[in-house]
């Protein structure tokens, strides 16, 4: 019964010992591949990389892999703009008290953590009890009509939602496939975040933009100058007044309080003193330096100052600096004209080309059929007017049309370089974001401070076990070094049981380790000091020995089920780095439970098979 | 080797003093925190952080001075591990992009012959940062209401599941009270973030262990002492356990107190919740626990 009983335990622990190093086998493998290759002269090695691309990608991803924290990259969470979705989903239905609701349906939820969406519905309800939203929402292609009821629009919401969740998942995976990371990850965490995970990645600025580009690609015809003057003269006279009046407050206030004139010079409230309206042409509103650009954006977007300017136009910046001046870098402000002329969906293809006279980089396009002809009409009927290109609100060219366009080429100019072009098409070829994402959280890990962190994480592990083992053997002689091999294989079967689960090693995970290594000893102390006790109590090594291990394991089972518990809360609430350590505790409670409990077992009762003989628990 | 062979301590007599002890320790973290203020980090508060590494020693004071005015606004800035490598926190609004272009710019001109490389940069948005907040706040919350569940179901009596539940809530305050005040001068990092309450958590994990081994040993000696009165039976109880109770809290605190010191900057924190955590944890299973056991015990048998 006994012998059968340790046979089921031996063949447990080969079996368990067994799957361990078969997942952990690429692990190694790779390592020891890796080794290979770093000793290898430069020419040699991208040959034998190229040769074995297939088979070294193979082991990288069966691998244990390694957090971003341990090797440096680059960690993203991003959340689809749903208040944006809403209001482009309203379209031309849009008004001012759709902008207001959703505004204060933002900020509902964000205060009391409710769904936007919910809080969108009855902030509507409210300001219209018998209203029906299928005013601003009405799709055919859903069958979302004049008669849909609320609820019904709260679902297709909702599920446009998802839909813009899906696409950004699938246009930011395309778009990081062309920037060629390896591994990367990319997943959806709620109900409208992305997270993306970038290994090795170190220049955040670019992935930014990757990431958060719309790609809402446009073609906007400009007002005509006459109009664009008229404007200008208007608001140069408003400011102008506005400073003599300021001059006059001062020269009153000059014997009085000299502080406030102080702070009221601390800040620009007169677009005149960082804005020069004159424009390097006859289209251009006017340009300033690129650190003024916000406080011109401010000044702008005051009430008073938008009364001057008409319902269809629009000021937007040009994308890249048109001079320098002084060192300061020069960004000029163009009126266009509401109306989107043709938008960026009809583009088939995009390339980076060269402007042949000046050779800088552009993105040149060819729009499909239906585009082309809308192109045509449109150059035909503005030969000599500029047409814009606008790409994220950001005006990249306003190039004059010299003649009708037939074969639907356009091209996109004033771009920062070769890099910014290539991105650029890469943004274009993956297609428009069906809402903007904002980056929510960004998390970026250099490789020094990775690599750092691997080896003081590493070292520390290391010497821990050291100490724990070295006292163990101390404190309980023979059974100490019966829990040593226990304590050694519970770390070999941790790793083995990451890998099984392809979970990722991260810093906070080696802690857990650290951690599992100082508890793991627990469940072996318990039946250590159970077994001396029992033997005080008078009981044969034998009796002592069986007595210690059963009365131990409820102590044992209870400490170990209740840190399980905690570890699955920490899993299922915490987010990045935190997961992390969950795992490998949950991971590391497994397997020092069953290191501790049967290994020993099997071990001691190998060592006490004969009746005489006698093993030293210290 | 044999520690604590045939202990007799009277426990239960000593949680007198225990009380006072743990009152006070109680009393002292509430006002710090309430007076204080917990310090958050980056991931509860929101903001934006880098860690630059010079190639040269810098002051503290002079770049927290120097970067003042150009970010409008006081950063919060700490040596991170060695004197070259330092910690910038800004509360702002500014894209990440230009804040890093800014703070490297100011750089440049204050320190020319001394070339800086970024190791790290996180950003939080103030929306997820009140998200992550939450999420561990009810992590906690749940976390104690497992484990009052488990212990409820496992020791059949409420008395002990109050008791667990004090003496955890017992050490994630005290630890809290530490952080609070350590916040002050502290020369690591030990404003609250989720690898703390990671630590928090482990804490109440870890205490628990101690605190249901003894549970447990209650449990089997009332089965065979029946006649003993319940507070000498605790007090055997924990005898019986105080062997265990100190080597596995020793070998813990080896190990912890190895990865405070060598693990690295940014697990220093993290190992430090840790290492108190485990000397709280270790005290409160053996004086707070138990000794709210017996007097819950005596209230319920006294209400009958």
């Amino acid at each position: 019964m006994k012998s059968q009983n340790n046979g089921f335990k031996i063949g447990s622990i080969v079996l368990f010992l067994g799957l361990t190093i078969y997942y952990l086998f690429p692990t190694i493998q790779w390592q020891l591949e890796q080794r290979h290759i770093n000793s290898m002269v430069p020419s040699e090695r991208a040959q034998y990389e190229e040769e074995n691309a297939a088979k070294l990608q193979n082991l990288r991803e069966e691998s244990l892999s390694l957090g971003l924290d341990l090797q440096g990259g680059m960690y993203v969470t991003l959340e689809v703009g749903t208040p944006q979705l809403l209001l482009e989903l309203a379209g031309e239905y849009a008004d001012d008290q759709l902008r207001e609701i959703i505004q204060i349906a933002r900020q509902r939820a964000f205060e009391q953590r409710t769904d936007f969406i919910d809080e969108f519905v009855t902030e509507f309800e409210t300001r219209n009890p018998d209203g029906l939203l299928s005013r601003y929402y009405r799709s055919d292609a859903d069958n979302i009509t004049r008669r849909s009821t609320n609820e019904e629009i709260a679902t297709y919401l909702r599920e446009q939602r998802n839909a813009a969740v899906d696409r950004a998942m699938e246009i930011i995976r395309s778009r990081v496939d062309r920037y060629g990371v390896t591994e990367p990850s990319i997943l959806q965490q709620g109900n409208n975040r992305i997270v993306v995970e970038l290994p090795g990645v170190a220049d955040e600025e670019r992935v930014r933009d990757l990431l958060r580009g719309t790609a809402r690609l446009e073609f906007r015809l400009l007002p005509e100058p006459e109009e664009i003057n008229a404007v200008k003269q208007q608001i140069a006279e408003y400011f102008s007044n506005q400073m003599e009046q300021e001059q006059a407050d001062t020269l009153a206030q000059a014997e009085g309080d000299s502080l406030a004139q102080d702070s009221s010079n601390d800040d620009v409230t007169n677009l005149l003193e960082v804005f020069d309206l004159r424009g390097t042409n006859q289209y251009s509103f006017g340009y300033t330096a690129g650190r003024d650009t916000s406080i011109v954006n401010d000044i702008l977007a005051q009430e008073d100052v938008q009364s001057f300017i008409p319902r269809n136009i629009e000021l937007m910046w040009g994308a890249s600096a048109f001079a320098e001046d002084n060192g300061t870098e020069l960004f000029e402000l163009i009126p266009v004209r509401n109306q989107v002329e043709l938008t960026g969906d009809v583009i088939s293809e995009a390339r980076v080309a060269f402007e042949p006279t000046t050779n800088a980089a552009e993105v040149s396009m060819t729009m499909n059929s239906e585009g082309a002809r809308r192109w045509s009409r449109i150059t035909g009927a503005n030969i000599g007017k500029p047409v814009s290109i606008v790409l994220d609100g950001y005006v990249y060219s306003y190039p004059t049309v010299q003649n009708k366009i037939n074969n639907g080429r356009s091209s996109i100019s004033g771009l920062g370089g070769v890099v910014e072009a290539e991105d650029l098409v890469n943004i274009l070829l993956s297609g428009a974001l069906p809402a903007p994402l904002d980056i929510i959280e960004e998390r970026t890990v250099g490789a020094s401070l990775g690599e750092d962190s691997i080896q003081a994480g590493l070292y520390s592990t290391l010497f821990g076990l050291f100490v724990v083992a070295l006292f163990m053997i101390i404190y309980y002689r023979a059974g100490g070094g019966i829990a040593d091999l226990a304590l050694i294989l519970n770390i070999i079967f941790i790793l083995g049981i990451l890998a099984a689960f392809n979970a990722t090693l991260t810093l906070p995970g080696i802690a857990g380790i650290v951690l599992t290594i100082g508890m793991a000893v627990d469940a072996n102390v318990l039946i250590f000091d159970r077994i001396r006790e029992e033997m005080r109590g008078g009981k044969t090594l034998r009796a002592a020995i069986d007595n210690g291990y059963s009365n131990a394991m409820s102590a044992i089972m209870d400490a170990n089920i209740t840190t399980f518990f905690v570890a699955v809360i920490l899993y299922s609430f915490g987010v990045g780095p935190i997961k992390g350590f969950a795992v490998t505790l949950m991971a590391g409670i497994v397997a020092s439970l069953f290191s501790a409990i049967v290994i020993t077992r099997v071990v001691v009762d190998y060592l006490t098979r004969d009746k005489s003989a006698d093993i030293n628990f210290g | 080797m044999r520690w604590f062979e045939t202990p007799n301590y009277d426990f239960i007599r000593a949680q007198k003093i225990a009380y006072f002890f743990s009152g006070a320790l109680v009393i002292i973290s509430i006002v710090a925190i309430f007076t204080m203020g917990l310090t958050y980090g980056i991931d509860f508060r929101g903001g934006q952080e880098f860690v630059f590494d010079f190639e040269n020693p810098v002051d503290v004071v002079e770049v927290r001075d120097q970067l003042t005015e150009p970010l409008g606004t006081t950063p919060e800035i700490k040596l991170f591990g060695s004197s070259s490598e330092i910690l910038v926190r800004v509360d702002t609004e500014m894209d990440i992009t230009q804040t890093e272009d800014l703070i490297l710019s100011n750089f440049e001109s204050i320190y020319p012959d001394n070339p800086v490389t970024i190791e790290k940069t996180d950003l939080v948005g103030p929306r997820f940062a009140e998200d992550l907040r939450m999420g561990a706040l009810y992590s906690i919350v749940f976390a104690l209401a497992v484990v009052f569940i488990y212990i409820f179901i496992r020791f059949k009596g409420w008395y002990y599941s109050a008791g667990a539940i004090a003496a955890l809530a017992h050490d994630v305050l005290v630890v809290l009270g530490i952080f609070t005040i350590m916040a002050k001068f502290a020369p690591f990092d030990v404003s609250i973030d989720q690898t703390i309450i990671a630590a928090f958590l482990t804490i109440v994990g870890y205490s628990l262990n101690d605190t249901v081994v003894v549970f447990d040993r209650i449990r089997e000696n009332s089965l065979v002492y029946k006649t003993m009165n319940f507070k000498d039976m605790i007090n055997k109880s924990l005898n019986d356990t105080l062997s265990r109770t100190v080597i596995t809290s020793l070998t813990t605190l080896f190990v912890v107190t190895v990865l405070f010191i060598f693990g690295g900057e940014v697990l220093k924190g993290f190992a430090f919740a840790l290492v108190i955590g485990i000397v709280l944890g270790t005290y409160s299973s053996l004086f707070v626990a138990s000794a709210l056991v017996v007097e819950l015990q005596k209230r319920a048998m006294q209400a009958k």
